[in-house]
């Protein structure tokens, strides 16, 4: 069983979900990204998903754009992203690590080596935004090789029959995106978050995590009530830090983090 | 009808889950109009009544005179409506639109000629539009956005990272992922995912039918040599598409070099590009060692683009159509040249084609024939040379 198996077994255990807060690697730089990750861990974060900044995240809103371009402006590279995961398993932190990233940067650096380091690094699944089913065969038989899960992403628009062959390729946890549209913090859970998930629960064992748009607790105890095993949240991170002072921001991250967390405990 | 959108490795259909529907969807419903009658009939009915065409195919005597090469003949897509090749693909798409029953179109747009073609197709057919174009585009071509705005549409101006062509098709890609259920996303160019690349290939293919007829017709045999400027790729591949099976006839794609490929500062994305994946394509795409995308230069909006349509990447591998870049003072003194010699004024891009063509002829002998694809004409540009020599 994967680590990311594990940790969806323990916490249906424990009976709560899974918190899994998305950090930009890089914004504004290195340092801030593991101070962000300890931080988010101290609250209780269950799982980390590392976003890989890229030049055109046709997926991302403004604020994961914003987040994006400041660290690459501030000269990220991809061997930084590999060492941060190096060093956030040196600091003793055994939570999985998932890897979000657009395709490009994997195709460039060789989809085989893009996995071989990742894995030694101690990362733990790869979940690429851009790459439906159709186009991830390659990606697919590399994570394979070294132990990687692949997260697929599941949409309100996609139907059944395809859903069906989502759940059966993906591995860790299906991702299942809240609505149409970009990423970006929404007032309330959409109502095709709902419906999607109440097609989704019922056609396979692999756990959901729902994300794009989640940003307050009221909308993780919907999510978790509507048979979610976990939420992602980013985009309302970064507004946090990128409006805040960096002291400050952190322990305002910590507490809402802290909120959101519990949140998920049903 | 193509294997999953590849021409050999390229092409494809690299987008998130949420545009997935959407564009099966879209390919769907193209299989099916594509062997429409009716729909065919309609199409071709507005090209010939509305956009002009078929447009003329010219023997340019003084400039083959000039050049003392091959006989240069020029296809004039310039003399379409709207000026240039980009209302066939518009209009294709917009009576698409309207038959998918969708209320609103998106573009993307550099140079303003494929929004300006956009908003013209959507106000003839009564569909409302909004094009998405980059700041620095809006403010390097401020009268196209009127246009744009005469015909109707709304210019939404992208701010976001190199604020070019690619952060417009950024914008309008999410844009469409939000509202693809009444929108549809009317791609300007042979890029994006499957199924953009063959469905904008097939609308601008007639530039290459008529040309086959119009040499035949002209000169009793086909052409020797085609030559096109290649930014995204539609007016080149809509000539060469039709030629592929035709052994005989070489072709040849005008890159936009730039400042000169080893400065940086250029557009070539097949000549100077690598493999990757950019706007839902496996293609060649100019981006740094890391796989970011890098910032693009050219003299010509329209060819301001960091990839390249997948089929000419395929075309460039195989060895079926040759790639070379030509620099912003080439495509210049081409821009001076066929002013000059026949009283044509082309748009910047297809001044790269005209330049191309010139080194072609030079070295082919008299009896030879060569056409170049015209695929805009230049009063756009006209404003801008004169300020670039200080003449305004």
């Amino acid at each position: 069983m994967s680590r990311i198996s594990g940790t969806f077994k323990s916490l249906a255990s424990a009976g709560s979900g899974a918190y899994i807060p998305y950090v930009c690697t890089g914004d504004p730089d290195m340092e801030f990204t593991m101070e962000l990750v300890n931080s988010l861990c101290r609250a209780g974060a269950d799982i980390i998903e590392l976003g890989l900044p890229f030049s055109d995240p046709i997926a991302d809103g403004p604020v994961i754009q914003g987040a994006m371009s400041r660290a690459l402006s501030a000269g990220f590279k991809v061997t930084r992203l590999f060492e941060t995961v190096t060093a956030i398993r040196s600091s003793g932190l055994r939570l999985p690590i998932v890897l979000m990233t657009y395709y490009n940067p994997v195709v460039r650096m060789g989809v085989g080596a893009f996995c071989t380091r990742l894995a030694k690094a101690g990362g733990d699944a790869v979940l690429v935004v851009d790459l439906p089913i159709e186009e991830s065969r390659e990606l697919d038989e590399a994570a394979a090789d070294y132990g990687l899960d692949v997260i697929k992403l599941v949409a309100p628009s996609t139907d059944d029959e395809r859903m069906d062959r989502i759940l059966e390729k993906t591995s860790g946890f299906a991702y299942a995106v809240s609505a149409a549209g970009t990423t970006g913090s929404r007032e309330k859970l959409a109502s095709s978050a709902l419906s999607l998930l109440s097609r989704m629960r019922p056609r396979s064992q692999i756990p959901i995590a729902i994300g794009f748009g989640i940003s307050y607790p009221d909308q993780v105890r919907q999510a978790m009530l509507a048979g979610a095993s976990g939420v992602v949240e980013g985009s309302a991170l970064i507004s946090i830090y990128s409006e805040e002072k960096k002291s400050k921001a952190l322990g305002l991250i910590e507490k809402h983090a802290r909120e959101m967390k519990a949140a998920t405990r049903i | 009808m193509t294997n999953g959108g590849y021409f050999g490795r390229f092409g494809g259909f690299y987008v998130p889950e949420i545009l997935v529907r959407a564009l099966k969807g879209l390919e769907a419903e193209y299989e099916r109009l594509s062997v429409d009658p009716e729909f065919n009939g309609e199409l071709n009915r507005l090209l010939r009544t509305y956009a002009g065409r078929p447009t003329p195919l010219y023997f340019a005597r003084r400039l083959t005179e000039r050049v003392g090469g091959a006989r240069i003949y020029l296809k004039r897509e310039d003399l379409a409506h709207t000026g240039s090749h980009k209302i066939n693909n518009a209009l294709g798409q917009a009576l698409l639109a309207k038959r998918m029953g969708k209320s609103r179109v998106i573009a993307e747009t550099g140079a303003g000629q494929h929004g300006v073609a956009t908003a013209t197709a959507c106000a003839l057919l009564g569909l409302r539009c909004e094009v998405f174009m980059g700041e620095t585009d809006v403010e390097r071509q401020k009268l196209n956005c009127y246009r744009m705005n005469l015909l109707g549409a709304k210019v939404n101006v992208v701010k976001s990272g190199s604020k070019t062509l690619k952060d417009s098709i950024n914008e309008a890609l999410r844009d469409y992922a939000a509202t693809s259920d009444y929108t549809h996303y009317l791609i300007g160019s042979v890029v994006g995912p499957h199924p953009y690349p063959t469905i904008v290939r097939d609308f601008q293919s007639v530039i290459g039918r008529e040309t086959r007829m119009q040499m035949l017709a002209e000169t009793g045999k086909l052409p020797d040599v085609l030559v096109a400027c290649v930014g995204g790729g539609s007016n080149s591949i809509g000539l060469f598409h039709p030629f592929v099976e035709d052994p005989g006839i070489e072709m040849f794609g005008a890159e936009a070099a730039g400042s000169g490929i080893e400065t940086g500062h250029h557009s070539a994305s097949v000549v100077a590009g690598t493999e990757g994946v950019l706007h839902g394509s496996r293609t060649l795409i100019l981006q740094n060692e890391e796989g970011q995308i890098s910032e693009t230069h050219s003299i010509a909006a329209g060819l301001d683009y960091p990839a390249v349509g997948p089929e000419h990447a395929f075309l460039s591998k195989t060895g079926r159509a040759k790639y070379v870049g030509i620099t912003d003072q080439e495509a210049l003194s081409a821009f001076h040249l066929l002013s000059e010699t026949e009283g044509i004024i082309p748009a910047l891009e297809s001044a790269h084609a005209i330049s191309l063509a010139v080194i072609i002829s030079k070295n082919l002998p008299k009896e030879k024939t060569l056409v170049v694809n015209l695929s805009g004409r230049g009063d756009k540009d006209v404003s801008q040379v004169a300020q670039l020599e200080g003449r305004l």
